[in-house]
């Protein structure tokens, strides 16, 4: 990984258009600038990492899970 | 055209029918076709089947027969993905299904932070990444037809 040290206001430009600024630091928190084409993705890692996690969770399902599930499903439908 | 899945054998599927997705799936790089296919046991859930993978498989639903008035800026993905002749009503929405073991029943979840987006124009498919905190990666499906 390489590794940059900013100040406040310095900016980093990654390929040829996408311009990372730090605004503010306090403590802890930094916020940071993106500017970036509107065809990338920009996303804190955390999100990322819940859909990544619950398509792994949801393709070790099997046809049997599923059926017990919509048991379920139709049980509470029915109750309405 | 013929294709190997783990869950269901050998399927025949329409080749027009078959999705891509531009971006990949993510947890799983390197796959890029799909099949979306509803098996009669297991309506309303459907299947999210890779062409090239047959272990892989997801399970998905139309969050509008549990969440109605879910919404996602589809103009605003339309736009960034320079769709030109795409316009929302083409687009279909199926979120990611899980089943949780909960302590005395079981729990079926919905991943609404990360739906995938079907355009039926050019047969693309991105999964989305909304980060509304009331959208969470797993929405209790069952509580919410209570």
């Amino acid at each position: 990984m390489l590794v940059l040290s900013r100040k406040t206001k310095e900016r980093i430009l990654i390929g040829k258009d996408i311009v990372i600024s730090v605004l503010e630091i306090e403590g802890s928190n930094v916020k940071i600038g993106i500017e970036a084409p509107r065809d990338i993705s920009i996303l804190r890692m955390e999100v990322f990492e819940k859909i990544q996690n619950e398509n792994i969770a949801s393709a070790s399902k099997e046809p049997e899970d599923i059926s017990q599930a919509m048991d379920l499903f139709k049980k509470k439908l029915s109750k309405e | 055209m013929k294709i190997n899945t783990r869950k269901f054998g050998e399927i025949d599927i329409d080749e027009d029918k078959i999705l891509t997705m531009p971006e990949g799936l993510p947890g799983f790089p390197g796959f890029e076709q799909f099949v979306l296919f509803e098996d009669k046991k297991t309506a309303p859930f459907c299947w999210f089947q890779s062409i090239e993978a047959p272990n892989l498989s997801l399970v998905v639903m139309n969050p509008s027969v549990f969440k109605p008035d879910y919404q996602l800026d589809l103009q605003g993905l339309i736009d960034s993905r320079g769709w030109k002749d795409t316009t929302p009503e083409n687009l279909l929405i199926f979120v990611v299904i899980n089943i949780q073991e909960g302590r005395q029943e079981k729990s079926i979840t919905a991943n609404l932070m990360g739906p995938l987006v079907i355009n039926l124009e050019n047969r693309e498919v991105i999964q989305m990444a909304i980060s509304d905190p009331d959208y969470s990666h797993q929405y209790d499906v069952l509580e919410s037809l209570k």
